[in-house]
């Protein structure tokens, strides 16, 4: 199986070797103690359960993760004496609480309604973060977007009088199909995202068009719908402008940008035009 | 205690198997008799959908833990690049695992899978699109769970020789350091 997409397992054995005798001679008095659980940036620490996980935690930046269980941190082989150096620790990875491979469900539940929440403040409100939009959507999720898709299908569907399923399929299949395909589209330009980076930024920005649809359910009158639209089109197109155009090489930003205005806009004359 | 394992060892975590299976057999029982109760196709995706999704949650994040103590997710790191991260639990509680609930939690997976494929060929031969449509987003959640996992199995097996190797090297270098200290 190839591993292109992990962090290689760590290096020779020699280093490791050379840390277990440090350990044993130094002996388990020199326990560190454990960090803090969860870093305020990435929502999943990395954890070092008493083994070793199958990629090497990345240096610096993650580093706060990795200790729990009171074991020795950043040294995954350290395992005989951090054995031994736990003593009063239950002797199992399922005690430990600060591990969050053993948390209760609704911490869980709970990181991942914030981090819902919080990836929507990024992208669609204003905040400092824009211009830097690899960090933005670093913790992405495909809840949100699914939750807005379904929300934008539901509501064109309702509106509808006739046809209610296939508006439902064919906003779904478009907006879904659409986002993978832009995505698509910018990594064949030579751009730098991240596939489900990208799925989940484009997912986020449909938020305005969703109020937009909302809106125009409620409301019969043509103009007041075409004012709302546009309104919540250029919030949409503003909230996606940052990510995609810092992707890509600058001359080609108006190739990667132009498909996904067309996709927004799509949707604008469908929510306009469905009575 | 006696240290004999009792005849019929029981589910250690009911509630836990009861979630995983509940919602893979929601959905998949939804999917199946909706089409006698139901003419809304919208109903029938969004609701199948919801529970295939939710069933993905729970499955990664809470039955994957608890039953076989396993996890993978997805970062991003700060250089931009995205990096899938596979961990188990450490040996001694991985050998405690129940046996019946981890029986339970592979077998549901890939029978959920393969009754996906199951009734994605029906709708091939219906020639209906739009139920291709919910059994291919159905499919490739449960396909995702099945990769994901199995992942952190193998990498599981492979830790567990690293182990071994590194604990013989370790045992190996203390007997060397007595040995010379004896010197």
């Amino acid at each position: 199986m190839s591993h292109g997409d992990t962090i290689p397992l760590h290096p020779s054995s020699q280093s490791d070797i050379d840390e277990i005798e440090n350990l044993i001679n130094v002996g388990p008095a020199t326990v560190l103690p454990a960090r803090p659980t969860s870093p305020p940036r990435a929502s999943i620490p990395v954890s070092s359960s008493l083994f070793i996980p199958s990629n090497l935690p990345p240096p610096a930046p993650s580093a706060p993760a990795a200790a729990y269980q009171k074991a020795p941190t950043a040294v995954p082989p350290s395992v005989p004496s951090a054995e031994s150096s736990r003593g009063g620790i239950a002797a199992d990875g399922f005690g430990s609480p600060p591990n969050t491979l053993t948390e209760p469900v609704w911490d869980t539940v709970r990181r991942d309604l914030s981090r819902i929440v919080s990836n929507l403040k990024l992208v669609v409100f204003p905040n400092p973060f824009r211009e830097d939009p690899g960090k933005a959507l670093r913790d992405w999720d495909l809840w949100g977007p699914f939750f807005f898709i379904v929300f934008l299908g539901l509501t064109l569907s309702w509106s509808a009088s006739v046809k209610k399923s296939e508006v439902f399929a064919v906003a779904f299949a478009v907006l879904a199909a659409g986002a993978i395909i832009l995505t698509l589209n910018v990594l064949l330009l030579g751009g730098h995202i991240i596939f489900f980076q990208s799925l989940s930024l484009l997912g986020y920005c449909l938020f305005p068009l969703d109020i937009g649809a909302l809106i125009c359910m409620l409301e019969d009158n043509v103009i007041i719908k075409i004012i709302v639209v546009s309104i919540t089109l250029a919030w949409s197109s503003w909230a996606a402008y940052p990510f995609m155009s810092a992707a890509v090489n600058p001359r080609r930003k108006a190739l990667a940008l132009y498909p996904v205005f067309l996709m927004y806009i799509s949707v604008g004359f469908l929510i306009i035009a469905i009575d | 205690m006696d240290r004999l394992q009792p005849p019929r060892e029981n589910y250690a975590n009911p509630k836990t198997c009861f979630f995983h299976v509940f919602f893979k057999a929601a959905a998949l029982a939804f999917y199946i008799l909706s089409a006698l109760f139901f003419n809304s196709f919208v109903i029938i995706f969004v609701v199948t959908v919801l529970l295939a999704a939710l069933d993905f949650w729970v499955v990664k994040n809470v039955s994957g833990r608890i039953l076989v103590g396993l996890r993978w997710w997805n970062e991003i790191n700060e250089q931009g690049e995205s990096v899938w991260k596979f961990e188990c639990l450490d040996q001694e509680s991985l050998a405690r695992v129940n046996k019946k609930d981890s029986w339970l939690f592979w077998w549901t997976l890939y029978l959920t899978a393969v009754a996906w494929i199951f009734l994605g060929i029906f709708s091939l031969i219906r020639f209906q699109a739009d139920y291709l449509l919910v059994v291919g987003v159905c499919l490739s959640l449960s396909i995702a769970n099945i990769v994901g996992f199995t992942k952190c199995r193998k990498d599981a097996k492979k830790q567990i020789q690293q182990f071994a190797s590194q604990t013989i090297a370790s045992r190996f270098s203390s007997t060397l350091q007595s040995a010379f200290s004896v010197v």
